[in-house]
């Protein structure tokens, strides 16, 4: 009898924990989890991607055959290495660039404790800005590129690229102008929630916005050729 | 008498066992099996995978196209000192932008949602990594001189956002879920100042989410797999 219902507990704590298995393998990013609208949405998004890296293949073959046809003639050839150059350097911030886009001015708060504006606080501005499709961002005429850390020095000063900038803030960006606000404001936005906390936010939209270069060499040590 | 209280316990035992196993059952069921019965469903399953499959055949044809690319311009410059200076610029340029696949030494940082029991938390959101978490040890390690750096395999771009859906990560359009890796190129000795006391990840860990920092000699960081382009800013 004893053994029996010994037997029956082992089968159902094996059972178990296979289901705690089967729990823990339950991959949250896998579409098999996935209900209709997010699987709408992630059809949408690998479409995008697959019709935006077909363009990118159709494009690198043109390069390719332009440079096959212009082989003999060197400035024809010299004029392409151009191009691809111009177009490197403007991916990279070693170029000004104008377009449309906004213009985010931030005032601290006069004699407030919470009144400081922070490095992490420009850091959710410029990721908001990124995923509203920013294409350059400066804050205080500093480029952010890829690899640009914003740190607190102090109360009083921030260091982005390894330069001090202080209060108050000019953040320009260019890309869709509509767009570019909206991701600050209403609904949990950044620029809202300053305004919460009391500083001063404006953000103007504009047709025409410059964004300076980067001023400094753009160098590796540690990747290797 | 000792034979009554023995079936007893194990009677009991029986019952928590049997409980516990239609607990899992339901869990299972609501995550996934309900889901899949769905015909639409379904349909959308296939199709997202066929897009996916799609993708990653053009993306690799891709990779060997631009090899060629990168190829047919050093051919066409070799012959010309200028020109090749320029070629060999754009493609330091390539590595640095993020469309080109790069290696080095680095870190390997990985988080991951603890594993505390939820019930013992005073609020279950601290228990996992959020955006905001993987942005400031992104914001780190560059502060710690990172060169290049990926998140599960997607690299960083100047464009690139880190934004919260629900509870997985949208890095350059693709949802990523815990635990994350981070693989940052660059000195390893500076990068793994992420470690040191009051550094990011003991900050993280008292929150009781899990960290590591791994040093490697060879990282290799896969290139961008989406299109950088401009369409609003001309340069000047």
């Amino acid at each position: 009898m004893i053994v029996t219902i010994g037997i029956a507990c082992l089968i159902l704590a094996c059972t178990m924990f296979m289901q705690f298995k089967i729990v823990n393998q339950t991959d949250i990013t896998s579409i098999e989890t996935m209900r209709e609208e997010e699987l709408r949405q992630e059809l949408a998004n690998w479409k995008q991607k697959y019709e935006e890296v077909d363009q990118q293949y159709e494009e690198v073959e043109e390069k390719i055959e332009e440079y096959k046809n212009k082989k003999q003639s060197d400035s024809e050839t010299a004029a392409l290495v151009k191009e691809e150059l111009e177009q490197s350097n403007l991916l990279l911030g070693k170029t000004d660039v104008e377009g449309e886009g906004i213009e985010i001015t931030i005032n601290e708060a006069p004699d407030n404790d919470f009144s400081i504006i922070k490095a992490s606080d420009l850091l959710s501005i410029v990721n908001s800005l990124r995923y509203a499709g920013a294409e350059a961002i400066s804050i205080n005429e500093e480029r952010i590129l890829t690899m640009t850390d914003i740190v607190d020095i102090n109360d009083t000063f921030i260091k982005v690229n390894g330069q001090r900038i202080l209060a108050p803030y000019v953040i320009k960006a260019i890309g869709n102008k509509s767009y570019l606000e909206s991701s600050l404001v209403g609904n949990g936005g950044y620029a809202d929630q300053l305004r919460n906390i009391g500083h001063d936010v404006k953000i103007t939209q504009m047709d025409k916005v410059l964004v300076k270069k980067y001023n400094g060499e753009i160098t590796y040590k540690y990747i290797s050729d | 008498m000792n034979k009554l209280k023995v079936s007893i316990v194990l009677g009991i035992m029986c019952f928590v066992l049997t409980y516990g196993i239609f607990l899992q059952i339901k869990t299972v069921e609501n995550s996934n099996m309900e889901v899949s019965q769905n015909y639409e469903e379904n349909n959308l399953r296939a199709e997202v995978l066929k897009f996916k499959e799609k993708y990653d055949n053009k993306a690799k044809d891709l990779e060997k196209l631009e090899k060629d690319l990168e190829e047919e311009r050093k051919e066409a410059t070799q012959d010309n000192t200028e020109l090749e200076n320029e070629e060999i610029q754009i493609k330091k340029a390539n590595k640095i932008i993020g469309l080109s696949e790069v290696t080095g030494p680095g870190v390997i940082v990985t988080l991951q949602d603890s594993e505390m029991n939820p019930s013992n938390a005073l609020n279950i959101s601290d228990l996992l990594v959020h955006d905001l978490d993987v942005l400031n040890v992104i914001n780190e390690l560059k502060n710690a001189g990172a060169e290049a750096i990926s998140i599960n395999g997607q690299r960083l771009v100047s464009t690139t956002a880190i934004s919260c859906e629900g509870n997985v990560i949208n890095i350059n359009k693709v949802k990523v879920g815990a635990p994350f890796e981070i693989k940052a190129i660059g000195l390893p000795e500076s990068l793994s100042a992420l470690e040191r006391p009051g550094g990011y990840l003991p900050f993280l860990e008292k929150y009781s989410i899990k960290t590591s920092l791994e040093k490697s000699n060879q990282l290799t960081i896969p290139k961008y797999s989406g299109k950088l382009e401009f369409s609003y800013g001309k340069s000047k």
